[in-house]
């Protein structure tokens, strides 16, 4: 469905995206995983024809985009990381307005412009000015005008930040029931969490190059060490790290001992009882799998967050 | 093309959303004709406000009565003469201490006092007391040439009562008396008039006459009164219902022009920044077509300004648009295009929306001053009057003026609209070439 072969973009001296390939099968949820000035939003710039990479190619259904040919990207719906929307008019001028781009009228129009506001839940509000919304309200409209003319793949640039919990939590409901209908998505995030409840299939990008892809799965068996076990320091003396310093990797931090068990300690049973007969009691343990961060933090030795 | 009509329309429906953006393109121009058509000519050519002047006239000669009774006509002077002191009744007549009392405390700007001596029975001149405030100098002098314009129309009555007078004061009366008789004997042989009403007439020192019904018509006041004369015609305009406003209107609209004009171009550096131009370019909208839309909507936006300006100055100044509407559309048009290249410019080779409005604001009201939007050029110095034909606003405003003012044809602005159409294709090439390399896109 998506192809992108080899891209090569730069700003100046900047590499922002280097050598990058990737393939999106039709209907695949698919995530890329990086932090902050990673190069998400430029590739995301170049799938949809707004940048020229300076080498590579990207191709929907084995037509090639370019910022010339605009019409292959009616293909595409964009929800830009920011909140793209002419704040002054009402959430049904905004979707007028953009959908008469799609060459979308009349009744065609009107019947969209309902089906969008349905979906995002926002059909009672579509009178009011885009100014007057909630912070959430915005982003789901933000969604809203990209999905207009019934795109084959819906490009999401960091769709969630700076909103609530719960309107976060609407837009990934609306991205998965489309997802369910048939539609391609690929989603940009920093967020590790949003990436593992949402993606079938992962990517990985750091300083422009894509680290690591696959399923959540095949990413976390690339780590050693599976899981991660926070003990209380008011359970733990230091004898007790030379006890357990053959289980795996311990650190120190402000309130508790970190253990990355090894593979012979990787169920958490086994943990459990080789802990118990050291002397450390359980209700100050807390065990957790391995995690995307954990897969980052492993490939660059920086946590995502950084 | 239909790319460009939608971008159009969204462009049309956020102007019609921005209310403070309608209110700076047609309100506010309308009030500021109507506060400059108001000082310059008023509604329809009516009166226009006087000036409030104190006049205390203490003499008791007729000559200072004439000069009273002109100044209380003056079309642009208000006399003065009585004030109503504190927990009084009645008004009274100023006196000359009251007078200076109230100029001096900012009460009136000017005061004038004919005094007792102004023209005694042998005097040779008129003496005034002009007593002013030059807080505000032009006022001032506006006053002072009024004022010395009315009385100056009285002057040829008054200047051979003053001559003869001198003539006594030099030669004596019998060598006075003698010259008159003379002079009534050689006019007498030769052109056959009276004698003796024509030896009266030469004799006559004695300023009661002025008021005779005779006096207006004798030999000295016209002699007098025709040594100096205008035959005034006036060659353009003679039927223009209000030539101040009609003069003005064009340089005030052209103004506004290029203001609300900049404003919708440099709205790209605002859409950029609220994400929006970036979405269209991720639609199907290329940036020739975001560029075009721009053009067009300004273009049209600028050419209903000014129609709406020009309106409303018909409906209320009585501004005559319609003996030369077409040419006076063609300027519109071409103006109008003239100002959205000029905003393009500024759009295009600036970095940001503050940047834009701030160049823009410095080179419209320089262009504005010098290009005759707010006075007549021809007050400027000759230096000044050649830089301003580098302006847009020049050619705009004289083309206006041409077509309202002196009804010209079209031919009358080929210039002007071959100088507009060349600025035009110049920005709009240059602007293009900078959009390119520039940072809106």
């Amino acid at each position: 469905m998506l192809k992108i072969k080899n891209i090569t973009k730069s700003f100046g001296t900047i590499t922002a995206l280097d050598n990058i390939s990737l393939n999106i099968e039709k209907g695949e949820f698919f995530g890329l995983l990086g932090p902050n000035g990673a190069g998400k939003t430029t590739l995301i710039n170049t799938i949809i024809g707004y940048l020229e990479p300076e080498l590579g190619e990207v191709s929907i259904d084995g037509e090639v985009i370019t910022v010339e040919n605009t019409q292959l990207r009616k293909k595409i719906g964009y929800v830009p990381q920011d909140i793209s929307l002419y704040l002054e008019l009402s959430a049904y001028q905004n979707l007028k307005i953009f959908g008469s781009i799609f060459n979308l009228s009349g009744n065609e129009l009107e019947t969209k412009i309902t089906e969008v506001m349905e979906l995002v839940q926002l059909s009672d509000r579509k009178k009011d000015k885009v100014k007057d919304f909630s912070g959430g309200m915005k982003r789901r409209i933000n969604l809203a005008v990209s999905l207009l003319h019934d795109p084959k793949i819906i490009l999401c640039d960091e769709p969630t930040v700076g909103v609530d919990p719960q309107s976060r939590n609407a837009i990934f409901e609306m991205l998965h029931n489309l997802n369910k209908t048939g539609k391609t998505i690929l989603y940009t995030t920093h967020y590790m969490e949003e990436a593992e409840r949402l993606c079938s299939r992962l990517a990985i990008i750091d300083n422009g190059k894509i680290i690591a892809q696959g399923t959540l799965v095949d990413l976390i068996n690339m780590l050693e060490q599976k899981e991660t076990i926070k003990i209380q320091k008011t359970a733990f003396t230091q004898d007790h790290i030379k006890l357990i310093n053959d289980m795996g990797i311990i650190s120190e931090h402000d309130f508790y001992y970190e253990l990355i068990v090894n593979d012979k300690y990787k169920q958490h049973s086994k943990t459990f009882i080789r802990l118990e007969e050291e002397g450390i009691n359980n209700e100050f343990v807390q065990v957790s799998r391995a995690t995307l961060e954990d897969v980052f933090l492993n490939l660059t030795g920086r946590s995502l967050r950084d | 093309m239909k790319n460009i009509y939608h971008l159009v329309v969204k462009d049309i429906i956020r102007f019609l959303n921005d209310k403070p953006a309608v209110l700076l393109t047609f309100i506010v121009p309308m009030l500021l004709i109507t506060i400059f058509g108001n000082v310059f000519g008023g509604k329809g050519g009516g009166p226009r406000s006087k000036t409030n002047i104190i006049l205390v006239n203490k003499s008791n000669s007729v000559v200072a009565d004439l000069i009273e009774s002109k100044l209380d006509t003056s079309k642009s002077l208000r006399m003065i003469k009585k004030y109503l002191p504190e927990n009084a009744k009645d008004s009274i007549f100023f006196d000359e201490e009251t007078a200076k009392e109230f100029v001096r405390t900012g009460k009136i700007m000017a005061a004038i006092v004919m005094p007792q001596d102004f023209f005694l029975d042998t005097s040779s001149a008129l003496r005034f007391k002009f007593y002013y405030d030059p807080k505000n100098e032009i006022e001032s002098a506006i006053v002072q040439g009024a004022m010395q314009q009315t009385i100056m129309t009285q002057i040829p009555k008054v200047m051979p009562i003053i001559m003869k007078r001198k003539a006594i004061n030099y030669i004596g009366n019998d060598s006075t008396a003698r010259f008159y008789r003379d002079m009534s004997r050689t006019v007498t042989k030769y052109f056959g008039v009276n004698s003796d009403s024509f030896m009266q007439d030469l004799t006559r020192v004695d300023s009661s006459s002025l008021f005779s019904s005779s006096t207006d018509t004798s030999a000295e006041a016209n002699f007098m009164g025709n040594i100096i004369q205008f035959e005034n015609e006036q060659l353009v305009g003679v039927e223009i219902a209000n030539p101040g406003v009609t003069r003005s209107v064009g340089g005030w609209a052209i103004m506004f022009l290029l203001f609300s004009i900049t404003g919708a171009a440099t709205s790209l550096f605002e859409e950029k920044q609220e994400g929006t131009l970036k979405r269209l370019l991720c639609m199907t909208v290329s940036r020739a077509d975001i560029l075009w839309s721009k053009y067009i909507y300004s273009t049209m936006l600028g050419v209903i300004q000014l129609l709406v300006l020009f309106v409303f100055s018909w409906a209320f100044f009585d501004i005559d648009i319609f003996s030369n509407f077409f040419n006076l559309m063609i300027i519109v048009i071409v103006s109008a295009m003239a100002a959205v290249s000029f905003a393009m410019l500024i759009t295009s080779t600036t970095k940001t929306a503050n940047q834009a409005n701030g160049v823009s604001m410095l080179l419209i009201l320089v262009m504005s001053a010098l290009g005759g939007s707010w006075f007549p050029i021809q007050f400027m110095p000759e230096w000044m009057q050649t830089g301003a034909k580098a302006t847009m606003t020049y050619w705009s405003v004289e083309a206006f003026l041409s077509v309202l003012w002196r009804n010209g044809p079209l031919s009358s602005v080929y210039t002007n609209i071959v100088v507009l159409l060349v600025f035009t294709v110049l920005l709009n090439t240059y602007s293009l070439v900078r959009f390119r390399n520039g940072r809106v896109f």
